[in-house]
């Protein structure tokens, strides 16, 4: 399914905090790469940087932190030429973000109850994106001549019928060179739309949430409509910041599913950030592995959950309580996840690795293709 | 067969619901509707339910933390329904709580000798030297050292300061300790060292624990009977094993919506439609008739006791035993695992 042709590298991205209390190193040379079509996991423990990742790639990083070094390379591919324009997004200006933001990434963020905003409707919402994203001049016109249509089906006279077919053909000869639409109808042809990618997102009785407010939604409801807004524009990538962490498991196999099932249906590539190894294996066909602000593993999740390399991923896997077996203790990974403004030296993980040698404490591993199609950053790598 | 130590019998929490000018009464949440449960000496009774079933406040309604609408309480064979003043607080130096939120429930003005150390002051164990020499050894059974007595909440991480809530829980020697969610605010590594210290606790001082949560990997791991709790009533309470055992098909549903941690698995869990009805006005007969795929119209009307198929495990359900939910691809990952599960 998945092509090698890549719709989003991170290279090298550094990113700092500076608080009172000093300097957070929170990202110190993340890498990723996404791939057209991929679902690809990043998953690691509170603090490992996955949301300033997900943030970064959306110029979301607010002061006091700062964006230091690194490129995220966003390959935009233009559908018309087929072309495939390489856009940097550490560098672009914030204006020419905003045609990105929303449009060709957006993001579903984790609490679906204080995400959407209380006092309007979900259908204005997701209209809003649209009309600020799209051209809808051309669905204006549809949906005058859907409507004239109507009326023509159910018009008596004749004197009528010829004046509506005069204005359905007056429409039909804009199609080529539609005119700018007012205000009204836009809002109009909006919500129409919002209502399709309600349908899409499998949504009960569409055509009555989009004039409810987010109150009247139960969570799982929520994170549908919220789906549904970051799909509208059909962005290349959609981000899941921890999308099913705030609802219970019965419903989030349920916003599971529909994941799964909408990657097929829309060739997003989406980025899954959560720490639950189980939402990944269901899910993603990728994954990274991120400890304290550095990537320490990418592969295929069939092979980072057959042979994980890295000490810490292995960790991971095993600190997990399992309902299929029987345990009376847990292997634990000892210590606890570092402060970031005092990072330990060399390898970040060291401190609590049991595999530490001399050179962990003094050098940094670089991310490196040990195996085929398998990246790890680490001076002792497990053996399969 | 061990002593039951704590048993309720049709204990029963509402909430009134208030409305209007005059704060009528409007409602009622029914969160804990008629629950009977009986947790033995020296055992684990893991409490699993989604949000809003009530597991919290049937957690704090049996430690007395909230009075019951109606129903009982026994601890070690006593009433406890009622009683107060200083009877109540000779009971609860044997009951306690570790809660969900560590930073929440230590008092970031107060060091962290003081606030172990509250409990025995208050209930005139020890004060002074004697005070702080037994904090001293409650803190290093947790794992932490002589450095940290003097220090405040926000020097600690997330999982030292969630030991510092079982060591206080701990101070007075109790024979029952509710956990409620202690582990659902902290990491996965953090969460292996943390469950790993209760079971060595329970081991060193014969404790009794009541582990809620909504994970049911962790709950699973930690407990010796699970009881599976949906809309203020229990479901289901199995002698620990949740694949052979589950015969309610909301424990079922539960079960298989645990995403499995093994890619080959992908996309075969067993979907429950909809979501948890609104424990205000739950649906008459049984609660769950309205997602269950076995429904029939004896469900719509009459509400299914809890009763016992065998071996003490015990299912609210019509048809227990003889719903065919085929096999699970759970059980098919725990097959692969291991092969007991035939």
């Amino acid at each position: 399914m998945a092509s090698d042709e890549l719709v989003l590298h991170v290279k090298d991205l550094y990113v700092n905090f500076y608080t009172y209390e000093g300097v957070v190193r929170a990202l110190d040379g993340v890498e990723m790469f996404l791939r057209r079509g991929d679902t690809m996991g990043v998953v690691g423990e509170t603090g490992c940087g996955k949301s300033v990742t997900a943030k970064s790639i959306l110029r979301l990083v607010e002061a006091p932190g700062k964006i230091e070094d690194g490129q995220i390379l966003f390959y935009d591919r233009d559908y018309e030429s087929n072309e495939i324009i390489e856009l940097d997004i550490a560098q672009l200006a914030p204006q020419e973000m905003l045609g990105i933001r929303g449009n060709k990434i957006s993001i579903v963020f984790q609490d679906p109850a204080t995400y959407p905003n209380p006092v309007f409707r979900i259908g204005d919402q997701i209209a809003e994106v649209i009309e600020l994203h799209q051209d809808l001049s051309l669905d204006v016109l549809y949906m005058k001549i859907a409507k004239l249509e109507l009326a023509l089906s159910e018009a008596g006279a004749e004197a009528d019928r010829a004046e509506i077919e005069g204005k359905i053909s007056y429409y039909r000869s804009q199609l080529d060179d539609p005119p700018e639409p007012d205000k009204k109808s836009m809002r109009e042809a909006a919500k129409l739309k919002a209502i399709e990618m309600l349908r899409l997102v499998r949504m009960p009785a569409p055509e009555q949430v989009v004039n409810q407010y987010p109150h009247e939604l139960s969570g799982g409801m929520r994170q549908r409509a919220l789906i549904a807004m970051s799909l509208a524009c059909n962005p290349s990538i959609l981000i899941c910041d921890e999308a099913t962490t705030a609802l219970d498991v019965t419903v989030q196999a349920q916003v599971l599913k529909l994941l799964n099932q909408l990657k097929h249906e829309i060739g997003t590539s989406i980025i899954v950030i959560t720490h639950d190894m189980g939402v990944v294996a269901e899910t993603c066909n990728w994954v990274n592995v991120m400890y304290a602000g550095t990537t320490v593993e990418s592969c295929e999740t069939d092979r980072l959950f057959a042979h994980p390399l890295h000490p810490y991923t292995a960790g991971l896997l095993t600190a997990v309580p399992k309902l299929h077996e029987e345990k009376e203790r847990l292997p634990q990974i000892r210590g606890s996840v570092p402060n970031l403004i005092t990072p330990p030296e060399g390898c970040r993980f060291h401190p609590r690795c049991d595999y530490a040698t001399a050179v962990c404490k003094e050098k940094k591993p670089i991310l490196e293709e040990l195996e085929p199609r398998h990246w790890v950053a680490c001076h002792n790598p497990l053996s399969d | 067969m061990s002593e039951t130590l704590l048993r309720t019998v049709d204990l029963k929490k509402h909430f009134a619901l208030t409305g209007g000018v005059f704060r009528k009464v409007i409602g009622k949440v029914h969160a804990v509707d008629g629950v009977n449960l009986d947790i033995k000496k020296g055992e684990t009774l893991g409490v699993v339910g989604e949000s809003g079933c009530g597991k919290t406040t049937l957690g704090r309604t049996i430690l007395r933390l909230m009075n019951p609408t109606s129903g009982k309480i026994f601890f070690d064979n006593e009433d406890i329904t009622n009683i107060k003043g200083r009877a109540l607080r000779r009971v609860r130096m044997n009951m306690q709580i570790v809660f969900q939120d560590p930073m929440a429930s230590l008092d970031p003005r107060v060091t962290i000798k003081n606030s172990i150390g509250e409990p025995l002051v208050v209930n005139g164990v020890a004060k002074g030297r004697r005070m702080r020499d037994m904090v001293l050894n409650l803190l290093e059974k947790v794992g932490l050292t002589e450095d940290h007595l003097n220090r405040f909440p926000h020097e600690f991480s997330g999982g030292q300061r969630q030991r510092i809530c079982i060591a206080r829980a701990l101070a007075l020697n109790p024979k029952f300790v509710v956990m409620d969610e202690p582990t659902s605010s902290t990491d996965v590594s953090v969460q292996a060292q943390t469950l790993n210290l209760m079971k060595d606790l329970q081991d060193e001082f014969d404790l009794t624990y009541m582990f809620i949560s909504h994970n049911l990997s962790v709950v699973k791991h930690m407990s010796d009977r699970l009881a599976v709790m949906y809309l203020g009533k229990i479901v289901e309470t199995t002698p620990h094993d949740v694949f052979k055992m589950s015969l309610h098909p909301y424990t079922f549903a539960l079960v298989s919506a645990v995403p499995i941690p093994d890619p080959k698995f992908a996309g075969r869990a067993q979907i429950l439609s909809g979501e948890v009805p609104s424990p205000i006005s739950p649906p008459p007969g049984c609660r769950f008739y309205p997602r269950c795929i076995f429904a029939q119209d004896i469900c719509k009307t009459k509400d299914p006791e809890l009763r016992d198929v065998g071996n003490g495990h015990l299912v609210a359900c019509h048809f227990a035993g003889e719903l065919d939910f085929g096999k699970s691809a759970q059980m098919e990952y725990a097959d692969s695992l291991n092969g007991t599960y035939a």
